[in-house]
């Protein structure tokens, strides 16, 4: 119960509309008692013989109008119980996005895009059944379970109602326990259900491959073993659930069993009349809903508070990148030096950076090369205050970078990112993601600077081509220039590219290359990559090793130098050579 | 793309909908004696559900109300009330149990055929069909026929529900049942109501929470893009608006269920027990009539009612299910399939010789990508395949593996067409090293065995060092039993490559196809990858698609292809000599070497 206390704050927020959902819940269980005590008055009044035109006319009057008021009634309290639980939901869904929004990295690598998924689906469900099922079931079984008892006392004998009613526990424990059973078994269903997703995911992404070895026979034999083992776990699932039904009618076969026996010698000794059977048996019937109830009740809240737990620990998770109190807001401008003496990413042993230290003069272009794995990408992650953990300093325009609005820093830098991510929206409003205000021309014109507006065009429907749509496929250098057309249209202070010209050819990359260079007069520039070309014009060059920088200078210095520079400058020349062109 | 799908739902007509409808009941056909049986437990469950309260209606007009009853005879009449329980519970039991399993196999069937239907597709429809689109059908359209299925059951219990009881009623007395009758119509207009009402609303409250997770799964992949722009804000607003939207839809869909689902259903419920007491009520007031008989009609009312508040609920799922069958016989009905072989049993590949006699070959049926393409491969031979993008290379190969099938020419391997041989064989003989290396969830013995048992883990073992790839393996934790995530993100491009080296050289394939990388790939491991390739080259006959000098130079032949057509062919010293677009090409590369 301890679930209801936790949610509180809704229920008291939407106090008003709980209450008059209960008391209408309230008063139809109150109602639901007069039809079978009209039915049973009806028999009597039949098999006495006393019945007159009046007292039939006025019963049928109270029981239609009965039948009106339950409608009315019943329509109020369902849309208000169930409205709320909706409500919950959508509230409870909100501070969860919002709350992702304002995570840091370690927590998307802590929680994968799967499991947040699971939260944001089925937790939110084990929610809206607490405040919506959860509720109702609560009310509902009290209030029908006792007026209907303190009817079935009242109205018709004592004695039978203490008798008939022993069964009835059974239903609140049966459906305890094979819910209890049920979800553990579906559990395991669903694993695998989810094994054999994988299964095709894998297939359907590796076709080529299976196809090259001709292994189609055994991959269809691997599938047919997981399709198995989801029937074999279903099967554990039906055996317990077709279960439910005829559970609930051996209970209930045991009470009529001794309704009709202790019913029948009550009017054999003319305790009880045939009206008042007649009516208990429809009461004993209206109570196996609410003993049901009872038993699933539990499971509502048992899985609602376990999906609570999971939101809760969810929210409380804290992001390690936060401002400081009076933050500069003013945008960052001028130089950018990098004084960092040490950085390990948290969770792993030793530094992953040591001694990084250059100076960027504002409007120059700093060139990174290095292996993959060098060291390249996290100096860049620190620069993005993806990680703020680290000893030494980030300068920009001679105040730390921390010090810094969040605003104040990356609104004004551009980072073009390895892997490439575009949202399935149009092309125009990925390009423009950053302000969707803009107009079309601004638009293009990042894109031809980007050297991609051709392309675009090309496409089905222009700049409205929807990406990831179906039979439109982008090339990993398509969606390279995109993503840098996004970063070019904030004309950025700083503007980054993260190996994000790997996937073009030489003479795209030259184009863009010299197009940013006219652009961008006087503005800072980073270029991280792994092909010398995209560096070779830049100011100074960094050559980054196992965290650590073993070369530098101007493109004609490190030639000189003779070490990984230049062995790596003439191999790619090479290749590139052999490729003519080609992407 | 599925809020799209959704979105953009058309309303199937009924004939349409009924031969979809005919079409995947096939699937369940070799099950029909399970779903048979289970309907015959359906019939069985109405015939308990109404036998029940006529014990009751004769125990009371019988016995209780002509004055005191023997206890004899109540035990009896509770006796039988619940030994009759005791049968309805066993057949309820059973008819969900075996419907649900019989449910359960069919959709297995379904999955299966899709699977196999999937296989015996060709590449094409691999290249033009994305791989969400296809896993979606094969996993959450087979799983939605679950619920079709039950579908069906609740429709089954409904029909014989209100048929059996009515049947029961008529037994009692007809005037009365054919009062209760005129409940009929109004049930009908109500049914209707509620689908014209809930349908669009249910559809439309699906395709919101579809987008809402759509987009919520989106933040969470471009999270870091959108801090990166400091989009939060905005997202967030965005996302409120869906959410927003959901919550009104959901909000409706409730107000349509209060207004005409259960408790409507229930106020009938209660007029027609008016009707009953009005019309037994009326006629007691002229002639005596038996009470029991009034129970039992009100009783019967209520099991004629009751279903149809499920059977109502389910019709919205009726309309998913047929939605999703229509998706899965699209694909099942998809004939691009892999090209046909001819198949000549003797057929072998001995020696590994190819030859292309003037084949050309499109993908559209219009536009040639390969035209009058000639040349030979002898056995232990390379030939380097050299050209720009679209020129033709990969068509070659997508030719010589039979992923498509050619128009004109003849390829021929050993001296006879390559449709001759059997699928098999041509799979053993050829292996083709892929451009991107695809690693599967697994093991790495598991990746270099790739499901063929007959592969010991010696031979895994010896293929591995053969490839230089035991190195890095064998620093492995589990070494070669290490652990290999989804697609092998844990591998750098490298060492993907030289585990599919060592996955088509266990094969000892006669033919090799190179289809080489562009990607990066730090200098240690690209060194390691030549290195492999020289060697695996050895002995076999070598069609490689070339990016790389050292792969070239020494080469049996080199064929330069432009636009479809090979426009250069020889040595590497040939075709310097001759001066023609590779020498243009080799002069690049000197100047590359010069500065």
């Amino acid at each position: 119960m301890g679930i209801f206390k936790r949610l509180s704050w809704f229920f008291r927020k939407e106090k008003r509309s709980y209450l008059t959902g209960i008391a209408a819940l309230i008063i139809v269980a109150v109602l639901q008692l007069i039809p079978p005590r009209i039915i049973g008055i009806v028999v009597d009044e039949i098999q006495m013989g006393i019945i007159t035109t009046e007292s039939l006319v006025m019963w049928l009057a109270i029981l239609a109008s009965t039948a009106v008021g339950q409608y009315i009634l019943r329509y109020s309290w369902r849309v208000r119980i169930w409205g709320n639980a909706a409500k919950l939901e959508q509230i409870v869904r909100k501070q969860l996005f919002d709350h992702f929004t304002n995570m840091d990295n370690q927590f998307f690598q802590k929680y994968r895009t799967g499991d947040l998924m699971a939260h944001a689906t089925n937790d939110l469900r084990g929610l809206r059944m607490v405040a919506g099922g959860g509720i109702l079931t609560m009310a509902d079984a009290i209030s029908v379970g006792l007026t209907t008892l303190l009817a079935m006392i009242f109205i018709v004998d004592w004695r039978l109602t203490l008798l008939a009613i022993i069964p009835l526990p059974l239903l609140a424990l049966t459906s305890r326990v094979l819910g209890k059973k049920l979800h553990l078994r579906f559990r395991d269903a669903q694993a695998a259900f989810s094994h054999l997703n994988d299964k095709v995911q894998e297939s359907i992404q590796g076709i080529k491959v299976i196809k090259t070895f001709g292994q189609e026979t055994e991959d269809i034999e691997q599938f047919s073993r997981q399709t198995d083992n989801v029937v074999v776990k279903n099967k554990a699932v039906y055996k317990v659930d077709s279960l439910f039904d005829p559970a609930i009618t051996f209970i209930m076969g045991i009470s009529y069993f001794l309704t009709i026996f202790i019913g029948g010698t009550l009017i054999s000794a003319e305790e009880i009349s045939v009206g008042d059977f007649v009516t208990f048996i429809n009461y004993i019937g209206m109570l196996v809903w609410p003993m049901f109830a009872i038993g699933r009740l539990f499971n509502i809240i048992e899985r609602g508070s376990a999906s609570y737990d999971r939101i809760e620990s969810l929210l409380r998770e804290e992001t390690s990148i936060a401002e400081r109190q009076g933050a500069i807001d003013r945008p960052v401008s001028g130089n950018l030096t990098f004084d960092l003496s040490n950085f390990s990413y948290p969770d792993e042993e030793g530094p992953t950076l040591s001694d990084i230290r250059f100076t960027l003069e504002a409007g120059g272009t700093l060139g990174l090369v290095g292996k993959t794995g060098a060291g390249k990408t996290t100096i860049l992650k620190l620069l993005l205050r993806e990680y703020d953990d680290y000893k030494g300093s980030i300068r920009y325009g001679g105040f730390d970078i921390r010090d810094y609005t969040l605003d104040a820093l990356l609104k004004h830098v551009g980072y073009v990112p390895q892997d490439n991510y575009l949202f399935s929206d149009t092309i125009r409003e990925n390009i423009r993601f950053a302000d969707p205000t803009l107009d079309q021309q601004a638009v293009e014109a990042a894109a031809k600077l980007a050297d991609i507006h051709d392309d675009i065009l090309g496409l089905p429907n222009g700049y409205d081509t929807e990406v990831g749509e179906r039979g439109v496929s982008l090339s990993g250098g398509q969606k390279q220039r995109i993503s840098i057309a996004r970063a070019i249209l904030i004309n950025p202070e700083l503007m980054i590219l993260d190996d994000s010209l790997s996937a073009v050819d030489a003479k795209t990359e030259e184009s863009i290359l010299s197009g940013l260079k006219d652009l961008r007069q006087g503005q800072t520039t980073i270029i991280a990559a792994h092909r010398i070309s995209s560096v070779m014009h830049a100011e100074e060059i960094i050559v980054v090793d196992n965290g650590e920088i073993i070369e530098r200078g101007t493109h004609q210095q490190l030639l000189q130098k003779a070490g990984w520079y230049k062995e790596m400058y003439e191999q790619q020349q090479l290749e590139r050579a052999m490729e003519g062109g080609e992407s | 793309m599925e809020q799209q799908e959704l979105s953009k739902r058309r309303t199937i007509p009924f004939k349409e909908q009924m031969h979809i409808l005919k079409r995947i009941l096939r699937f369940a056909r070799p099950y029909k004696n399970e779903f048979m049986l289970a309907i015959v437990f359906s019939v069985a469950l109405a015939i308990t559900n109404a036998a029940l309260p006529r014990i009751i209606q004769v125990f009371i007009d019988d016995h209780l109300t002509a004055g005191s009853v023997a206890t004899q005879t109540i035990l009896f009449f509770a006796g039988l009330h619940f030994s009759v329980t005791i049968v309805r519970m066993t057949v309820w039991y059973f008819e969900l149990y075996i419907f649900n399993m019989a449910s359960e196999k069919t959709v297995q069937n379904i999955r299966q055929q899709l699977f196999e239907q999937l296989h015996r597709l060709g590449m094409r429809f691999f290249d033009q069909t994305s791989t969400g689109w296809i896993i979606t059908r094969a996993t959450n359209d087979t799983e939605a026929m679950k619920d079709f299925w039950h579908v069906f059951l609740t429709i089954i219990q409904g029909v014989f529900g209100v048929v059996i009881s009515l049947g029961a009623m008529f037994l009692l007395d007809v005037t009365v049942t054919l009062w209760i009758l005129i409940f009929a119509p109004v049930l009908l207009l109500v049914i209707r109501f509620y689908q014209v009402y809930s349908s669009r609303t249910y559809h439309e409250m699906k395709s919101k929470l579809s987008l809402l997770n759509t987009k919520l799964a989106e933040t969470i992949n471009g999270m870091s893009v959108i801090q990166q722009f400091r989009q939060e804000k905005r997202l967030q607003k965005e996302f409120e608006e869906t959410n927003a939207s959901y919550f009104d839809s959901r909000y409706s869909m409730v107000k349509i269920n209060a207004l005409l689902l259960s408790p409507v259903i229930n106020m009938l419920y209660t007029l027609a027990v008016v009707l009953i007491l009005a019309l037994f009520g009326f006629e007691a007031l002229n002639s005596p009539i038996e009470v029991g008989v009034i129970y039992a009609f009100t009783s019967y009312a209520n099991d004629f009612f009751r279903p149809l508040t499920r059977l109502m609920d389910s019709l919205s799922l009726f309309q998913d299910g047929v939605v999703s069958s229509s998706r899965i016989l699209t694909v099942m009905d998809n004939k691009e399939f892999v090209p046909a072989q001819v198949e000549d049993d003797s057929a072998q590949i001995t020696n590994g010789k190819i030859e292309f006699n003037n084949v050309s070959f499109s993908y559209d049926g219009q536009n040639n990508v390969l035209k009058n393409i000639s040349f030979t491969v002898n056995p232990g031979e390379t030939v380097a395949l050299v050209g720009h993008t679209g020129s033709g290379k990969s068509s070659i190969i997508n030719v010589l593996m039979r992923f498509y099938d050619f128009q004109q020419g003849e390829v021929l391997i050993d001296g006879q067409s390559i449709r001759s041989f059997p699928m098999r064989e041509l799979r053993q003989r050829t292996g083709l090293v892929l451009q991107d290396s695809f690693l599967f969830y697994g093991t790495i013995k598991d990746n270099i065995r790739l499901m063929n048992e007959e592969i010991s883990d010696r031979n895994i073992i010896e293929a591995a060092r053969f490839v230089q790839a035991d190195r890095f393996i064998e620093e492995l934790p589990g070494r070669y039993d290490a652990k290999v995530v989804e697609r092998g993100a844990s591998f750098s491009s490298g060492q993907k490559q030289l585990i599919s080296f060592a996955s088509t050289i266990v094969r000892d394939p006669k033919i090799l196809i190179l289809d080489e990388a562009t990607a990066n790939i730090d200098t240690e491991t690209e060194s390691l990858i030549q290195e492999g390739l020289q060697r695996m080259r050895k002995g076999r006959t070598t069609v490689a698609i070339a990016h790389r000098l050292s792969t070239i130079r020494d080469a049996d032949q080199i064929l330069v292809l432009d636009k479809g057509h090979i426009i250069e062919r020889g040595t590497h010293d040939e075709l310097i000599a001759r001066g023609g677009s590779y020498k243009d090409m080799y002069e690049l590369q000197n100047i590359g070497l010069q500065t």
